[in-house]
């Protein structure tokens, strides 16, 4: 014959076991929406950048924003990024056309992740105006959470 | 004449005040520690790497540390991170030398920081002696006070 105490104590266990196994789906359920929400903030970039809207383009920077481009030339905080993206936009990348894949995410933090992106760019020309080679590389991305939204905090770009 | 609660009240503000500016001035040392940490951690990674050292090198990353090559080839874990250093430093890098030079770190996280780091790799046969120059990307993260290498991205121009 089982106890009560034993009774209380198996319901007890099998409470737990059933409320604890829904915190274990929820993290990589979590995971997998951040990761979308990821990728769904890279494709809204890329979008931007085709459309030529620095505003947009700016826009998806936390406002202490920094980017890099692929010489090492920084620009930082949303007023200098906006001009930056005004600045390639209405000269040598003005007809030019951006391809966006991510190939990984890793997560640092819950709300902090990095991001590697193979990028590859069509219509580019040089300084002087004449058709430049097709270019290809990685977009490194460090995005953080803001208010439900991930945003771009560090931009690093190379070209190979 | 001043009451006792409002004597006691004047000495809370005055406690709170203190302990505030004192946190505040803690946070910054804390702060200017972890810079100075993260400076002679570059320091000994370019000494480990001049000493073309596969392991010690590796071990500068965190067990599942993630390397990315100028042309974007992964390496990951301490394992395979070793490898690619023992065949770089048996091949076209045997007789490399870096000299990296910090640019700018940003605190993502008290246990967490970007580190941006400006990269010569010379070579006696390189043209003008110069093999790359480029800027490496870190993020750092703190392990039990030590800060070592979660991500490692290069890039050469």
């Amino acid at each position: 014959m089982i106890s009560s105490r034993l009774k209380v104590a198996l319901a007890v266990s099998v409470f737990l076991a059933f409320s604890s196994a829904p915190a274990w789906a929820q993290m990589p359920s979590k995971m997998d929406a951040d990761s979308a929400a990821i990728k769904q903030c890279v494709a809204a970039w890329e979008d931007a950048w085709n459309r030529h809207d620095a505003h947009a383009t700016a826009a998806a920077y936390v406002e202490d924003g920094e980017f890099s481009s692929t010489t090492g030339i920084p620009s930082k905080g949303s007023k200098d990024l906006e001009a930056h993206y005004n600045e390639i936009f209405t000269t040598f990348l003005k007809d030019a056309h951006r391809t966006d894949s991510v190939r990984s995410i890793r997560f640092l933090t819950p709300e902090i992740a990095s991001v590697d992106i193979d990028w590859q760019m069509t219509g580019a020309r040089t300084r002087d105006g004449k058709d430049a080679p097709n270019r290809k590389g990685l977009l490194t991305w460090i995005v953080t959470k803001h208010s439900g939204q991930w945003m771009i905090t560090i931009y690093h770009e190379s070209v190979f | 004449m001043i009451s006792f609660t409002s004597k006691a009240g004047l000495a809370v503000l005055l406690f709170l005040t203190f302990s505030v500016a004192s946190s505040r001035a803690q946070m910054a040392s804390n702060r200017d520690a972890d810079t100075a940490a993260i400076k002679q951690f570059v320091a000994n990674f370019a000494d480990a790497w001049n000493s073309h050292d596969a392991h010690a090198v590796a071990m500068h990353y965190v067990e599942d540390g993630d390397f990315s090559s100028v042309k974007a080839e992964p390496s990951h874990g301490r394992k395979e991170l070793e490898d690619h250093y023992t065949t770089i430093f048996t091949t076209f890098l045997k007789n490399a030398h870096t000299t990296d030079t910090v640019r700018s770190i940003r605190f993502l996280a008290p246990d967490l920081a970007n580190v941006d780091i400006d990269w010569l790799v010379t070579e006696p046969s390189a043209p003008g002696g110069v093999l790359r120059k480029g800027l490496l990307t870190w993020v750092l993260s703190k392990r039990n006070g030590q800060w070592m290498i979660v991500i490692y991205h290069e890039q050469s121009f």
